[in-house]
């Protein structure tokens, strides 16, 4: 089956933002069995990433948002995901993102994000968003401030503490 | 494939639609009580949304899916009942779960053979299995009034598992045991049957 309609394509200089194939889960699982997955639930079996893999595109209709895999552009390759998740137990709607092995140091995440928060902004009315992040995410913490957010308080998900970080207000302009 | 694109499927007493946000309470529920153990549950709210979710995802994947069982008269669901075919399964199952107030009325039976017929008719399937917990009799006896057997030669998912191999399309066209579940379903549909004994799906 080709991806999902209802997801949106959302394109930046270096990627595409857009829905999912089975041909991306091979990449899904390999992050999701590697240690870059600690912070975002993982390392997972092949068999709870599949069924997260399946997860992420039901979110999309249960919630009517949800994260997009993101393409590198010039590869074609999957290169993480990015966008708003909101699970039960959740306190609201957060942006997440996960940047594949290969893919980090090239301010893919940075592109990806301010894509799916002004996006999110301008078509999901979620604004401002928050991004819970593990206080041992020394990456994230410094994407989260390059993003503009700010910590706001530390917070329990899914028995887990972790910060709440509070994005800007996106101007709609 | 968007929900609206999951096909509906009407039994005498029953309508099979996609899952939809507005059932996952009911969901959530059965996940979190004591019925869900044959299913991998019991399972936090976390986990419940996740494969809540992963249903949906499911048929956008694969073509087709759990569908939701709703009572035609009142609309309320009683479960699901579907294909599933996880990255982990040697083969394609047929799979049901009843809401645990809903046990006895021969739903999951009538869901089921509706399935089974669509996943073979319309699909084009050749066969198909149902990986069961050797401890959920109840789900033992489904399989077995639908014709399935235990197939000890097939893989199972972890060892833990049984597999019910179900007769293939051929033999559900027409015969015996066509008629035998299509009796046993009127039965259900009769109001003043009443089964006795232990309540089965």
């Amino acid at each position: 089956m080709s991806a999902h309609p209802a997801i949106p394509v959302l394109e930046t200089r270096d990627l595409i933002l857009r829905g999912y194939r089975e041909s991306d889960f091979p990449a899904f699982a390999a992050f999701a069995a590697s240690e870059r997955s600690r912070f975002v639930g993982g390392p997972q079996s092949r068999h709870d990433s599949w069924r997260s893999f399946m997860a992420s595109i039901g979110h999309w209709a249960l919630r009517g948002y949800g994260m997009w895999v993101i393409e590198h552009r010039d590869t074609g390759a999957m290169a993480g995901r990015v966008g708003v998740i909101l699970n039960d137990g959740w306190h609201e709607p957060e942006l997440g993102w996960h940047i594949y092995d290969g893919f980090e140091g090239r301010g893919f995440a940075y592109q990806a994000c301010l894509a799916a928060r002004a996006h999110a902004a301008r078509h999901f009315g979620l604004n401002p968003l928050m991004s819970y992040i593990d206080a041992a995410n020394d990456r994230s913490l410094r994407l989260a401030r390059r993003l503009g957010c700010c910590f706001e308080r530390d917070v329990e998900v899914v028995g887990q503490p972790c910060q709440l970080w509070r994005h800007p207000i996106e101007e709609l302009r | 494939m968007p929900l609206s694109r999951i096909p509906v499927l009407e039994t005498r007493r029953l309508t099979l639609r996609g899952p939809e946000p507005q059932d996952y309470p009911n969901f959530k529920a059965t996940f979190a009580s004591y019925r869900s153990r044959f299913m991998g549950g019991p399972l936090n709210p976390y986990e419940t949304w996740m494969l809540y979710a992963a249903e949906i995802g499911h048929w956008q994947i694969r073509g087709y899916g759990m569908w939701m069982i709703h009572d035609k008269q009142t609309g309320e669901t009683c479960g699901m009942a579907g294909g599933w075919y996880p990255a982990a399964w040697p083969e394609r199952e047929i799979a049901w779960i009843i809401w645990p107030e809903k046990a006895g009325h021969g739903y999951a039976l009538e869901a089921a053979h509706a399935v089974r017929r669509y996943l073979y008719e319309k699909l084009g399937w050749d066969g198909a299995v149902s990986y069961l917990d050797p401890k959920n009799l109840d789900s033992i006896r489904l399989a077995e009034r639908l014709g399935a057997v235990k197939d000890r030669e097939a893989p199972t998912i972890d060892g833990n598992d049984a597999v019910y191999r179900h007769p293939s399309p051929e033999r559900l066209k027409s015969g015996q045991l066509l008629d035998g579940i299509e009796l046993e379903i009127n039965h259900y549909c009769d109001p003043l049957f009443k089964p006795e004994g232990m309540p089965i799906d």
